[in-house]
């Protein structure tokens, strides 16, 4: 007998075919990066938790992952903050308000909110990490009741490629919000820290055990800012992290974004530190 | 929008890769459709000031090509490199691993000392490169690809997987199994596994994966019948500038 | 269940029974030396005593190359591909080879349920032959017998003159119906011996692949390994793909594609700007072999190998898939039985 049961064709499902969402607002945020808003037809609700991702596609170009950066409290529309690196990216940054781009998803396991309830939380974004960190940092925002305090900590290449920039000197204004920032090589106008983002880790004044942390950043960055992280005394179990990897399906069968046994579109992007810390690929 | 303007360049080759010799007829003038031809060498004569897109055929080997290169890589918005002796330096590079009077003497005979000759450069090893077309004589599919791609404004990605790849997609006989030796482990798929698909051996005419461990191809091909010579003469036959220094 | 007896000289009759019910897709050579899955137009064409085909027969499930959408530029729509049933007779097939198609059926029926591939395996019919284990075949260690009837609605197992013919399922009696064939009354033939074992009882497979991460086998393997990627796309178990888009050459429309990828090739993990997560082809071994023999395993508590012995055939390298869990399984061994 066949020990692996299938599923039934009436629980199959086409995974990948898109539906057709429209671009209804494009803001240049540096020479790179773009912060695209999309309107799903009939103004649908995307439906998706803080640190999910979808995949857009472009006809003829081909599809790519990119994490919902708006939180789900920001409704009737999404927002993707992309940077432009390759093919697609490329392509969609020439793209124009009103066209069409296809989205699958949301993917993945974004955070769970009900564990960060009640919670301080701590947001360590570097670069384009808080593209994803963004949809948490704004949930938080928009449900002050439900968290402690909220700090951020954010690093950035230089000062130009600084994401986001209205909100972040909202956030460096609301007295609620503990926001630090730091560039690794500053310009002349640069009037804040110089260095790089685990520098700001030191002097934080935590409750080490109400903190909850969620990191995000290019892949070097992961194992530097765990260190910082320890040796300020938060425990493993107070720490999540946002991974990536290659990814073509965003469903589980692809292959192309495993880690050990974990994959990344399903079990991640975001991952609880302590169930991922004796994975050797992950970080 | 206009059409991209398009200009075609030819240097040492063995004019196999000419786009006019390839068997386009179909998509020939679909493929005009899309763009404007400004200079075609051979075909047109006038010297347009600028391009779009130039493409560019044949290894760099006289002091002469080194010269006309520069100047189409400073007309030229894209450089295109067309066909083997292009991108790896080709065929012809295997003129480089003989010393350089050798090959003079060989090739130009008495005359020798008229023709300035360079060892066979491949036109990323003089400006700046953005896109190939990889093969010998170049693969007509990938061309196809490469230039849709440009017409659409996007940016053409080259496999980095083996000709086994391609090879095994199609279920081909592995030409080992008849007794033949293969280069497609380690040559860069793109064209389908041409010679595989024909019951041919690959010869490694569309240059290395990157990363090739080379090492143990050579160990294949001992393995397989050849030499330690053999075995490296078979690879360098495409790829003599990428394997200069790396046999030990 | 009743067995009956099948003359050699009667199997042409048998496919051509079955090819006026279904289609039939069954074993032809290929080339000078190989087997390969084709639909039977000739029943004469039929070879039912083969080794191994270069694909197993998830070709028709997971095809090599798959549409899964035609798209059009101007109108910047899609639409779906039509996926169909097989709805069709496989005939000759090997026990490891089912096994690997369950394997599948767990892979992308799990999470996800996957619709193209899901409705594909509808209406398949399996038919398996009995064979006679090669240099490389080692099924019968990881639990599949090459006379292993299980998920089969008919099986042949060889005699020296014949074959016995057991109708498994509802499904397979009919197929048979109408065809008179003498009862078989003698038992089955002993199977033959395997040539190639692995020393791994399932009992302890968790325990040694648990040991096995930094086994300098997969480093020692990596030298040898030119990284082609042979080992991933003949492999029945494996079903990672990639999905690429064509257009068209009047640049108005094309498709959505996907083929089949596999984790030994270097750009399998690489991202934009050139990060390659796996870069070490001692990475990617492990990564293999772990495929087939812990993550999934860990999960099912079944090994993800079937033991079919293509990866070592194929590879030109001459890489060996048991020497390789054997080592592993030596290693741990020693450490084990060896005193602190
Ligand atoms: C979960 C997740 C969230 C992401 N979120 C963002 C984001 O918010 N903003 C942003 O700018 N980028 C994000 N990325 C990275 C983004 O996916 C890549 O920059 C993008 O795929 C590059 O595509 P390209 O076609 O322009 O580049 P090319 O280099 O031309 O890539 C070709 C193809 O390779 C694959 N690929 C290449 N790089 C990556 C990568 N890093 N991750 C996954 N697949 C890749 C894609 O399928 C891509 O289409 C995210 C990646 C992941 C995995
Ligand atoms: S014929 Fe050549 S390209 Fe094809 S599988 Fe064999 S070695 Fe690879
Ligand atoms: S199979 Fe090899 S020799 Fe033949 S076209 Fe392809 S790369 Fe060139
Ligand atoms: S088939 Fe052999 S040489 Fe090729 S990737 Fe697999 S182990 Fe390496
Ligand atoms: S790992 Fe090798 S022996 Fe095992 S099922 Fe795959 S191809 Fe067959
Ligand atoms: S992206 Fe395909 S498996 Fe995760």
């Amino acid at each position: 007998m066949n020990q692996f049961q299938m599923a039934s064709p009436t629980e199959a499902r086409d995974l990948y075919s898109p539906v057709m969402a429209v671009i209804s607002k494009v803001e240049k945020m540096t020479e790179l990066e773009n912060l695209y808003t999309v309107v799903l037809p009939d103004g649908a609700e995307l439906g998706h938790k803080p640190g999910q991702f979808i995949e857009l596609s472009i006809f003829g170009v081909g599809e790519a992952p990119f994490s919902i950066s708006s939180s789900p409290t920001h409704r009737g529309e999404f927002e993707l903050g992309i940077r432009r690196v390759g093919m697609l990216t490329e392509v969609l940054n020439r793209m124009e308000v009103g066209q069409k781009v296809g989205i699958r998803g949301p993917f993945g396991n974004g955070i769970d909110i009900e564990q960060f309830k009640g919670r301080d939380v701590l947001i360590v974004a570097g670069g384009i990490g808080l593209v994803p960190m963004r949809s948490i940092i704004n949930y938080v925002i928009d449900n002050p009741d439900d968290f402690g305090k909220l700090h951020i900590v954010y690093g950035s290449r230089t000062d130009e490629d600084l994401l986001f920039t209205e909100e972040l000197a909202r956030w460096e204004a609301d007295p609620k919000i503990d926001y630090h920032v730091t560039v690794d090589r500053g310009s002349l106008d640069w009037k804040g820290k110089t260095g790089v983002i685990t520098t700001l880790i030191p002097g934080l004044e935590l409750d080490l055990e109400k903190t909850v942390c969620c990191v995000c950043g290019p892949p070097i960055m992961y194992r530097f800012a765990l260190l910082a992280l320890k040796s300020k005394g938060l425990p493993e179990r107070n720490i999540f992290m946002s991974l990536e990897r290659r990814m073509k399906c965003g469903v589980g069968k692809c292959g192309h974004c495993q880690i050990n046994s974990t994959y990344v579109c399903q079990d991640g992007p975001v991952y609880h530190y302590p169930d991922i810390k004796s994975l050797q690929e992950a970080l | 929008m206009a059409k991209p303007r398009v200009a075609i360049f030819d240097f040492t080759g063995c004019e196999g890769c000419e786009l006019n010799q390839l068997n386009f007829e179909d998509q020939l003038l679909d493929i005009l459709a899309h763009v404007d031809i400004v200079e075609w060498r051979e075909a047109m004569d006038g010297h347009a000031d600028e391009y779009d897109i130039a493409f560019v055929e044949g290894s760099l080997s006289t002091p002469d090509c080194i010269k006309r290169i520069h100047e189409v890589r400073r007309k030229a918005k894209v450089l295109v490199a067309l066909g083997a002796c292009a991108v790896q330096g080709g065929i012809n590079g295997v003129k480089n691993t003989h010393p350089i009077e050798e090959v003079r003497e060989e090739v130009y005979g008495e005359d020798k000392y008229l023709f300035p000759t360079l060892p066979a450069l491949a036109v990323s090893s003089v400006v700046k490169v953005d896109y190939n077309v990889r093969g010998c004589p170049m693969t007509q599919l990938e061309f196809l690809k490469v230039f849709t791609a440009l017409v659409l404004g996007k940016e053409p990605i080259e496999p980095e997987h083996s000709v086994c790849v391609e090879c095994k997609l199609k279920e081909n006989e592995c030409v080992y199994a008849r007794g033949m030796i293969c280069l497609g482990p380690v040559t860069r798929a793109g064209c389908d596994a041409h010679c595989p698909t024909v019951g041919q051996y690959c010869t490694g005419c569309r240059g290395l994966v990157p990363e090739p461990n080379l090492k143990a191809m050579e160990e294949i091909l001992v393995e397989h019948g050849l030499n330690v010579d053999e075995a490296w003469k078979r690879l360098q036959l495409f790829n003599a500038n990428e394997i200069e220094g790396v046999r030990s | 269940m009743v067995q009956f007896f099948l003359e050699s000289e009667r199997v042409t009759e048998l496919v051509t029974h079955l090819k006026g019910q279904k289609p039939v897709f069954a074993p032809h050579r290929k080339g000078r030396k190989s087997f390969a899955f084709e639909r039977v137009e000739d029943a004469a064409d039929v070879v039912l005593d083969y080794p191994r085909v270069m694909h197993s027969i998830r070709k028709f499930f997971l095809p090599p190359r798959e549409t899964l959408m035609t798209f059009d530029l101007a109108e910047n729509d899609f639409s779906t591909a039509d996926v169909q049933p097989s709805d069709a007779i496989f005939f000759g097939v090997h026990s490891y080879d089912l096994g690997a198609v369950h394997r599948l059926d767990y892979n992308l029926g799990k999470g996800h349920p996957e619709k193209n591939y899901i409705t594909r395996r509808q209406g398949a019919v399996f038919v398996g032959v009995s064979f006679e284990p090669d240099a490389y075949h080692f099924c019968g260690s990881v639990g599949i017998d090459p006379m292993d009837t299980s998920g089969f609605d008919i099986f042949l197992t060889k005699l020296l003159d014949g074959y016995i013919v057991e109708a498994l399922t509802e499904v397979g009696e009919q197929l048979l119906n109408g065809l008179d064939l003498p009862a078989h009354e003698a038992g089955k033939p002993a199977r033959g011996n395997f040539q190639q074992h692995i020393y791994l009882p399932q009992a302890k497979l968790n325990e040694v692949m648990a040991k096995s991460y930094d086994n300098p086998v997969w480093a020692e393997t990596a030298e040898k390994c030119v990284g082609c990627g042979t080992c991933n796309l003949v492999c029945p178990t494996c079903y990672c793909f990639n999905v690429e888009d064509t257009v068209n050459i009047q640049a108005t429309g094309g498709t959505r594609d996907r083929h089949w990828d596999g984790c030994m090739l270097r750009e399998f993990t690489g991202v934009a700007g050139g990060e390659v997560f796996r870069e070490h082809l001692a990475d990617r071994q492990r990564h293999r072999v772990f495929r087939k023999f812990k993550y999934i395993s860990d999960e099912t508590g079944q090994p993800w190998c079937v033991g079919c012995g293509r990866c070592t055939a194929y590879c030109t390298a001459g890489i060996s898939i048991v020497n390789i869990v054997n080592r592993l399984v030596g290693d741990y061994e020693k450490v084990a039985v060896t005193p602190i």
